[in-house]
């Protein structure tokens, strides 16, 4: 009989960023893609519950992003009533982080959105192409007791990318 | 007369750091230069004046302009063609040669094109060699060595060249006094402002100005830069689209050759000052002629004295400060020729040979001879209005101003500095700070309702602010007197070796319109974009056709405003891959890729007809991760599928399997494959690999627009799911030994029957009883993260079962043993679904279905029937896509092959094919056309299936 199943990322090589900026393979993380629920987060916008990330990533629907193999947890407590339905799709969507000071003009190397603070604060999120892949991006920056807030950048896309993706985004960070 | 360009005393004026010299080399020879020099100015103060020789005659050429816009300064650097000697600054090593001269600068065998220079008119290529076509090839071949430029390399590697996307609230372009206040001035009032300047340094004319006007560049540029306006040098901003959707070439990035910015700008603010217009007169293009501007900036910044003995022929305030500039490094004075009296310079001569060739000679309209070694021309100027022009504005030209001036531009445009006026620095920088003042007020307004309609945007703080109307102060417009053109003639356009005559001639043939002329004779086509050479163009078809320059009026500027490298537009380019959790195994057994759409698959490990028989025989594994699928969950999903599908699914019963041909609204097959029905309400639809984002899109699409008050909601899992295909004999066994929890009789799941559990202790997973392959077989979709593990242990566990995995050749023969067609390969953009043959499928007593009123008109008359096709020599394997004739003698195609493969199961070709209803029956003899032109005999099979047709094997 097989060993006991490992979960396996879709980024096999995960090589760190180049320069001041850092890349997180956060692809084991739980996503639940929730429809028709009854959240206070509006769309376009993300908050953190407890261990759950709560992404308003389209009208009257939302990704939930919590600790990995916690799809029961992540998914507890909603409201559910009426037609709604919950998916799980940690295994669909890759989701690579990226943080640090220069990350939005990294970011702007491959992704058209307007990343101002005035468009897309911190808490947004936004649907994206970024290096000509479909994506979520949400802006979720690491905030520290007595430090500035530092910018950075969670990715959703689809798991086969993962290589791909990661390396192109590793390359938009060559220059801080 | 000889000439040697000598540097002068070190200058606080200059660019150049003496103290960081350069070494380079010039065609050959070693030269030294400075850090801050141009190739141009270290050539020159090397001792050459002679840089290229020109297009069509190979006229020795030197510097007219030494800036950007030089038309006589291309040369080779290394292996760049084409480089802008007055631009681009010299480096140490670099290599820099001559181009357009053979076999050399100095001895120009090309130049022989000059003694038969007034048969090659404009329009002597197009008149010369239209006949005999048949020519043409020995023509090009003859013309291509006369094509001038330098050398491209074909080895060069590819350099690194980045992009960006930038959202400021303001561009502008150009760092002229005017275009510095317009950035600080918007920078002040809050906005975001990147300022775009073409050269290597801020200040526009101010760095050939006084000490006072440098000191006034350098302040504005610590003010700038104290304000966080993004300061781009040695850019250009290349073109203006819909809604201030700017290009900018950025050629001086740290890590990249060159980057192209993308930027939406809310304002753009368009202030690139003045060009000054060349002089057309006879000999107007010899070495020592030059604009007042070019011996300005070598005075002033590179410290070049540019001649010995001048005539200077000024109608302005420029040519009267090249005088003064003259007389400050050296260069004695023969004549101040002033145009504002009526005076004129009627033509110039030249003596010496090859690169001793230099004007001599200056003959004034009163005909005064002067020897000279420099003539200076300051006669106009022309608005380089291109970003404007690209936003719908049309020049206007203003006769006492002698030149065009910008007419009305969209609200989200501005224009400020020389080109919209004359004025003092004070009043320059006073329209430029108001132009910034205004243009960060609307840029605040549709910042303002930008950020008001975007769901993700921080809130917007407080109303509305009023939209700014332009109440700025004009510039004054100072009276120029209109020198265009000599009594003699000359060269109008450098670039392209288009003199004066030639659009006289031109203009004769019936050319009166400025469009045409251009075109006709390539005017104003050459990399000087129409800078120099556009209101002389004009100018002088009007006088050719006794018009006034307003009533000939201009050509558009179009992109790009200078041109631009096919490596910045090509430059780095991202192309997606997408590849399945098995990935590393492919790769480690040595898979031979594929490229489908955008995945990479193994198309076969070693002989794919062995893993076809292995897998008849055994069994096979093979990863169909990229096949579509979509999650379906709601009451309303049968409703949904019974519309999009053409088949009844009222009725699937929980566990159950169905298959589906999908048409379009217009009858065509759109997609099919096998939906499941997991749960009560809970659905997966799975898709054709390459119709995966189609299809959801179209479901999307009627769930939407056509059908919101269906409960219905669709999850694109795809790659959610890693999908391994078990087929073979040895399946169900194999299956046995990893699949816990499911019954896998015959009975208790059976084929085109669903089940979910547990593979290789692996949760969740969906097991399917299908058979593309026409097998026994088995396709499991493992959560994504876990692919691996359970392709890993089929593998494991069914060695003593004969497993290989097989790849996508494999696969397909089996298929079409089978009979099963692929929608796109044996269907087309015109095949309705009754081609498909299964017309059992096609449910006419169903309410509706998208595509049904199409496919009942279908029905009712002819349409092309897929059917199986076997060659009659076995061997035989005609190429998809060849013909199939009415009959032997015929070349009336009934039909082609669609798809085609050599069987290793029945040791034979197998074919499935198209055909006309008429030649659609079993037992009809066909005629093949093969590419080779050989004409086969081959028979349309009883049933789709060459293999197995009863399907016993894949139910057993």
């Amino acid at each position: 009989m097989a060993d006991a199943p490992v979960f396996q990322s879709p980024i096999t090589n995960p090589t760190p960023a180049k320069g001041s900026l850092t890349l997180t393979d956060e692809s084991e993380l739980t996503k639940v893609s929730v429809r028709g629920a009854h959240i206070a987060v509006s769309f376009g916008t993300c908050e953190q519950r407890g261990d759950v990330l709560v992404v308003g990533s389209r009208p009257d629907e939302w990704t939930l992003l919590g600790p990995a193999d916690a799809v029961a947890a992540v998914v507890s407590g909603l409201d559910l009533s009426g037609f709604a339905s919950t998916t799980d799709i940690t295994h669909s969507r890759l989701m690579i982080r990226l943080t640090g000071d220069d990350a939005a003009r990294a970011m702007e190397k491959a992704c058209g959105i307007d990343l101002s603070d005035a468009m897309t604060p911190n808490g947004a999120a936004v649907g994206a192409s970024v290096a000509k892949v479909t994506c979520d991006v949400v802006r979720d920056d690491v905030v520290s007791d007595g430090r500035e807030a530092v910018r950075s950048y969670r990715f959703l896309a689809d798991r086969s990318f993962g290589q791909y993706f990661w390396d192109a985004l590793r390359d938009c960070t060559a220059e801080f | 007369m000889s000439f040697v360009s000598i540097r002068l005393p070190s200058a606080g004026s200059e660019v150049i750091d003496r103290a960081r010299p350069v070494t380079f080399s010039w065609n050959g020879k070693k030269l030294k230069a400075f850090t801050g020099d141009t190739i141009a100015s270290a050539i020159l103060a090397n001792g050459d004046h002679i840089f290229g020789r020109s297009m069509k005659y190979h006229r020795p050429r030197g510097v007219l302009t030494a800036d950007f816009w030089d038309p006589n300064l291309f040369v080779q650097v290394d292996d760049e063609p084409n480089v802008r000697a007055a631009h681009r600054l010299v480096e140490n090593g670099m290599k820099v040669t001559s181009q357009n001269v053979w076999p050399s600068l100095k001895y120009d065998v090309k130049a022989a094109n000059g003694l038969v220079g007034r048969f090659l008119t404009a329009g002597f290529y197009y008149k010369t060699f239209m006949k005999p076509a048949k020519l043409w090839p020995a023509y090009e071949r003859i013309l291509a060595r006369f094509a001038p430029g330098g050398e491209v390399d074909l080895d060069t590697p590819h350099g690194y060249y980045d992009k960006r996307y930038a959202h400021p609230d303001v561009v502008v372009a150009g760092a002229g006094p005017a275009g510095l206040a317009a950035a600080i001035a918007a920078a002040r009032a809050g906005a975001s402002v990147m300022l775009v300047e073409h050269e290597h340094q801020v200040g526009g004319h101010l760095l050939w100005g006084s000490d006072d006007d440098r000191a006034a560049a350098a302040g504005m540029l610590t003010d700038a830069r104290n304000l966080g306006v993004e300061i781009l040098t040695n850019s250009t901003v290349t073109g203006r689209y819909e809604d201030n959707w700017l290009g900018i070439l950025q050629r001086n990035h740290h890590i990249a050759e060159e980057r192209l910015i993308k930027a939406r700008a809310k304002m753009l603010i368009v202030a690139g000052g003045l060009i000054e217009r060349p002089y057309v007169f006879a000999g107007n293009d010899i070495p020592g002629v030059m604009t007042s501007g070019a011996v300005r900036r070598l005075i002033t910044m590179y410290g070049i004295k540019p001649g010995t003995r001048a005539v200077v022929l000024t109608a302005n305030e420029s040519g009267d400060a090249a005088v003064a500039d003259l007389e400050r490094a050296g260069v004695e004075i023969a004549e101040v020729v002033d145009g504002r009296t009526g005076a004129f310079v009627r033509s110039a001569e030249g003596s010496g040979r090859g690169t001793n060739h230099r004007l001599s000679a200056v003959t004034l309209s009163d005909g005064t001879k002067i020897d000279a070694d420099l003539l200076v021309t300051a006669v106009g100027w022309t608005a380089p209005t291109s970003l404007l022009n690209m936003s719908g504005d049309r020049p206007v030209y203003d006769p006492a101003a002698a030149r065009f001036f910008p007419g009305k531009t969209p609200d989200n445009v501005l224009a400020t500095g020389g080109m919209v006026g004359d004025g003092t620095h004070d009043q320059l920088v006073a329209h430029g700070a108001a132009t910034g003042t205004l243009a960060a007020g609307r840029a605040a307004v549709v910042q303002h309702r930008l950020q008001a309609a975007t769901a993700r945007a921080a809130a917007v703080d407080g109303p509305e602010p009023d939209y700014p109307e332009d109440l700025r102060t004009p510039l004054g417009r100072d009276p120029h007197p209109a020198l265009f053109r000599s009594t003699t003639h000359g060269m109008v356009d450098y670039s392209e070796d288009v003199s004066s005559k030639d659009l006289f001639g031109a203009a004769a043939e019936g050319f009166d319109s400025v469009e045409l002329i251009k075109r006709f004779t390539t005017a104003t086509m050459g990399p000087s974009q129409g800078k120099l050479e556009t209101v002389n163009t004009v100018a002088v078809l009007a006088e050719a056709r006794g018009e006034t320059i307003a009533e000939v009026g201009t050509t558009v500027w179009r992109p790009p405003y200078a041109p631009i490298t096919l490596g910045a537009l090509g430059g780095r380019v991202f192309e997606p891959v997408r590849v399945s959790s098995i990935q590393s195994y492919h790769e480690s057994k040595g898979a031979t890729p594929i490229l489908a759409g955008q995945w990479i698959r193994p198309e076969h490990y070693d002989d794919p007809q062995a893993e076809v028989t292995n897998t008849r025989t055994n069994v096979g594994i093979t990863d169909v991760t990229p096949l579509g699928k979509l999650d379906l969950k709601g009451p309303d999903v049968p409703k949904l599928l019974s519309l999009l599908y053409t088949n009844k699914w009222m009725q699937l019963p929980i566990g159950g399997v169905r298959y589906g041909i999908m048409c379009a609204e217009d009858g065509v097959v759109l997609d099919d494959g096998v939906t499941a029905r997991l749960g009560d309400e809970h659905y997966l639809m799975t898709t054709t690999s390459s119709g995966a984002g189609g299809v959801w899109n179209w479901i999307e699409n009627w769930l939407q627009t056509e059908h919101p008050d269906w409960q219905v909601h669709v999850t694109p899992v795809t790659t959610g799911f890693t999908s391994i295909n078990v087929a073979g004999p040895n399946s169900r066994k194999l299956m046995g030994r990893v699949v816990a929890g499911v019954d896998l009789s015959n009975e208790a799941f059976p084929y085109m029957n669903v089940r979910t559990g547990t593979v290789a202790g692996v949760d969740d997973c969906v097991m399917w009883r299908i058979g593309f392959t026409g097998e026994l077989s088995y396709e499991i979709q493992v959560p994504a993260g876990y692919g691996l593990h359970v392709w890993e242990a089929l593998l494991a566990d069914g060695k003593d079962l004969g497993i290989a995995p097989f790849g996508l050749e494999a696969q397909r023969v089996m298929r079409l043993e089978k009979g099963h067609f692929i929608v796109g390969q044996d269907t087309d953009g015109l095949s309705k679904a009754p081609t498909t043959g299964m017309t059992g499928l096609l449910k006419l007593d169903k309410d509706d279905w998208t595509g049904m009123p199409e496919v009942k008109w279908a029905l009712e008359g002819d349409y092309p029937h897929i059917v199986a096709i076997q060659p009659t020599d076995p061997n035989c394997v005609p190429e998809e896509a060849c013909q199939i004739l009415r009959g032997p003698e015929s070349n009336e195609i009934v039909g082609r092959i669609t798809s085609s493969r050599y069987s290793p199961t029945l040791n034979r070709s197998i074919c499935l094919g198209q055909l006309s209803p008429e030649f659609a029956e079993a037992g009809t003899e066909l005629t093949v056309l093969l590419v080779n032109g050989e004409r086969v005999t081959a028979k349309v099979m009883k049933h789709h299936a060459h293999f197995d047709p009863e399907g016993e094997r894949l139910r057993g």
